[in-house]
């Protein structure tokens, strides 16, 4: 008995053991066959990673205030599985209508023959909004309970229809501020970019860096989760309400003064700046694509940076300031004015064709008279002098604002070969000379900011890796002295209050200059056809603000005075109250309380 | 103690034999409780594994809804919406002649917007997760008995 007991406790112990040793060394052989080792990298190759093409979240653009201006939005691809799809009709009836599409294009997709090489998928619709996917989903449901699997194909069933969600570019707010944002073409998923505006200029920043990212299949492998950080959101300058108001009073100013187009810069000169920037025409950027009817003839997408024009009277500011600057007149300086002023050539008359007599500075600037500002730059600064201050202003330069499509024109100096002396004398008023809105707003900021002229620019802040990175103004130069600017802006104000200026503001004093120019049609200047400008800043003694505006070809009155005056004034009349400005009696009031 | 041993086996030999087969049990009990806590973390780990997955695609889908949200209430206060709604309620632009300015001691103006913390401003959001739920078995016991203890001692 004994010894059967042992014999079976032995036997089942080989028994087990040598079960043991043979998978122990099974195991071992599949660990180390050839088999294994193809298996295994075959398995890593095919399982173990899947590539992912992922595009970072397009980063917000906000107001100054943090009210969105350019988002995404949650929207939806429609396709079929071509493997699954048992009823085209069903398909092609439901959809009928959605984003435009006939049942026939419908049913074109959705019946390709099913190929595991080159079609397994087929895209019906893009850019679908929720709610069109959650009637798809119900019908579906509806159709899979009534007939599962889409087994009868009599049946209707929407079985091999699917959908995927992504991010589309959108813009809250329409065309306001179109001119300024620009667009994504976001229509192109594959190639979308930046057009124009903040989205062209910014583009890369708000992008991120889309890219290929091996996702792990393997658990165990977390460490080696891809981050892909979203693109930048950017922080502007420009405030909503004021661009609103902008673009309204100038929107009504067109229509009312039957100009071509018009442009009003509001910015802050002592920092550069741009509070609102509008223009005409304007596009609605959620149907970017449709930009093309509204910019026909080659009209530019912002004219503020883009358009060059001649500016006329409006560029005297520039003109005097060099001249006071340079010490070759003072307030004591007298001119008689003849009313004409012939030299290398040609002669230069007053917009009036009339003679005012005997002038101080004051005189020639609040009666804008061509002729003394011509002997001014001629005979007081001298070609080198003045355009060295015209370069100093920045006149023929970039100003380099943050915006996509800035151009410039060159401006000829005494050396180039298409420069003649008689346009020393026709630019110092404003003529022969081509500039940009933003340039002649930029330079003009130097006199309202005690001769320093601040980089205008459109960014406030970036927010990038959850941090919020501000920027700093910069000063582009310092073409005239404080004292000189301040003369400048005085003589201005008075200009403005003795000629009963239709830009004044009641209770502010405001520094300002009209501009009227002649437009150059076919080789002659037309008296027709003018641009009506006006540059205005305030309060004079502490300026915050500067409005630059520009009517092209108005027809109601060719004067500046007459038309982009008032509009200065209708505009400023609001901006004060939304930049918090009290009038001045109100100002000194409010300090004598908290004195 | 030794001769009631031997006594032992004597009387039953078979408690020999159970002696050799559990010490050559022992090993293999260990090792298999080796391979069962081995096991049972690589399930854990690969089960956190794919928890975090679903969770990584989760926060995708978050922050598209997120972005989706946003933009949403972005067309809901859009400036064209807003006029509307306040001419619907009544309201009226004022007039820039109608409009007085007071005094409010204290107050400077609108703020600048800060829609997310400026550099250098680390750690401004605290710890994410509550310590509560990262002290161990220890630190528990520490914190609630041992602690307690010390307190309630230093109290009389």
């Amino acid at each position: 008995m004994k010894k059967g007991n042992f014999s079976r406790l032995t036997l089942i112990g080989i028994v087990l053991t040598s079960s043991s040793a043979l998978i122990v060394l099974q195991m071992l052989h599949i660990q180390n066959s050839t088999k294994h080792q193809e298996l295994s990298q075959w398995a890593d190759e095919e399982y173990s990673y899947a590539i992912e093409n992922y595009t970072p979240e397009r980063g917000n653009i906000y107001d100054r205030w943090g009210r969105l201006l350019a988002g995404n939005e949650d929207v939806y691809e429609a396709g079929v599985m071509l493997e699954y799809v048992t009823n085209p009709d069903t398909i092609a009836q439901t959809m009928e209508g959605v984003n435009g599409l006939s049942y026939d294009q419908i049913y074109d997709v959705v019946s390709q023959s099913y190929d595991e090489e080159n079609s397994i998928y087929a895209v019906i619709t893009d850019f679908l909004p929720s709610g069109v996917i959650d009637v798809l989903s119900d019908v579906k449901q509806t159709y899979e309970t009534e007939n599962p699997y889409g087994k009868n194909t009599e049946e209707p069933s929407l079985r091999g229809l699917i959908w995927s969600s992504h991010l589309k570019r959108t813009y809250p707010e329409n065309s306001l501020a179109s001119n300024i944002l620009g667009f994504y073409s976001f229509r192109d998923r594959q190639e979308g970019m930046g057009y124009y505006g903040v989205e062209e200029y910014y583009d890369d920043l708000l992008a991120g860096n889309p890219m290929e990212t091996f996702m792990p299949r393997n658990p165990y492998m977390l460490e080696s989760l891809p981050e892909v950080p979203a693109g930048a959101s950017l922080v502007l300058t420009i405030d909503r309400e004021i661009q609103a108001m902008v673009e309204k009073k100038l929107d009504e100013a067109i229509k009312e003064d039957e100009a071509v187009s018009g442009t009003v810069i509001v910015l802050d000169p002592r920092n550069g700046e741009i509070l609102a920037m509008a223009t005409q025409p304007r596009v609605n950027l959620n149907q970017y694509w449709k930009y093309e009817d509204e910019f026909k003839d080659k009209v530019p997408f912002n004219r503020a940076i883009s358009e060059t024009y001649e500016p006329g009277s409006v560029f005297k500011v520039l003109t005097m300031s060099a001249a006071y600057d340079a010490g070759v007149v003072d307030d004591e300086t007298t001119f008689n004015d003849s009313g004409r002023y012939e030299k290398y050539g040609g002669t230069i008359l007053n917009w009036d064709r009339k003679g005012h007599g005997e002038q101080t500075m004051q005189g020639c600037m609040q009666k804008s008279l061509n002729v003394c500002l011509a002997w001014v730059a001629d005979e007081k600064l001298g070609a080198e002098k003045f355009y060295d201050y015209m370069q100093a202003f920045g006149i023929g330069h970039r100003t380099s604002v943050d915006l996509g499509g800035e151009e410039t024109w060159p401006l000829s100096v005494p050396d180039d070969a298409d420069w003649y002396p008689i346009q020393l004398l026709t630019n110092s008023f404003g003529q022969g000379v081509a500039i940009t809105p933003i340039q002649l707003a930029t330079a003009i900021s130097a006199v309202a900011n005690d001769g320093k002229m601040m980089k205008p620019h459109v960014l406030k802040a970036i927010i990038q890796d959850g941090k919020q990175y501000n920027t700093t103004p910069q000063v582009l130069s310092v073409p005239i002295k404080a004292e000189t600017a301040r003369t400048v802006t005085d003589m201005l104000v008075k200009s403005l209050e003795n000629e009963s200026s239709l830009a004044l503001v009641p209770g502010y004093s405001i520094a300002g200059k009209t501009g009227t120019a002649e437009i150059p049609v076919e080789g002659e200047y037309s008296t027709d056809l003018t641009n009506a400008s006006f540059a205005g800043w305030g309060p004079a003694d502490d300026p915050q603000f500067l409005v630059y505006i520009w009517l092209e070809k108005p027809q109601n009155s060719p004067w500046g005075s007459v038309v982009a005056a008032p509009l200065f004034s209708d505009i400023t009349k609001e901006l004060v109250v939304y930049l918090d400005i009290p009038p001045e009696d109100t100002q000194q009031n409010l300090v004598a309380k908290e004195g | 103690m030794a001769k009631k041993s031997k006594q032992a086996y004597k009387q039953a030999p078979w408690r020999r034999q159970i002696q050799s087969v559990g010490m050559s049990l022992l090993p293999v009990i260990a090792l298999v409780v080796v391979i069962s806590i081995y096991l049972i973390i690589s399930a854990q780990s690969a089960s956190a594994g794919l928890e975090i997955m679903d969770m990584h695609y989760e926060e995708e889908e978050i922050l598209r809804i997120i972005a989706n949200q946003r933009t949403e209430l972005a067309w809901k206060t859009s400036y064209t919406k807003m006029v509307e709604r306040a001419e619907e309620i009544g309201f009226e632009s004022a007039p820039s002649e109608s409009v007085h300015f007071i005094a409010i001691p204290g107050y400077e103006g609108q703020n600048p917007v800060l829609l997310a913390p400026p550099p250098g401003s680390e750690n401004t959001l605290g710890p994410l997760v509550n310590n509560y739920y990262q002290e161990s078995l220890w630190d528990w016991i520490y914190s609630t008995f041992l602690t307690s203890a010390q307190t309630s001692e230093a109290a009389q």
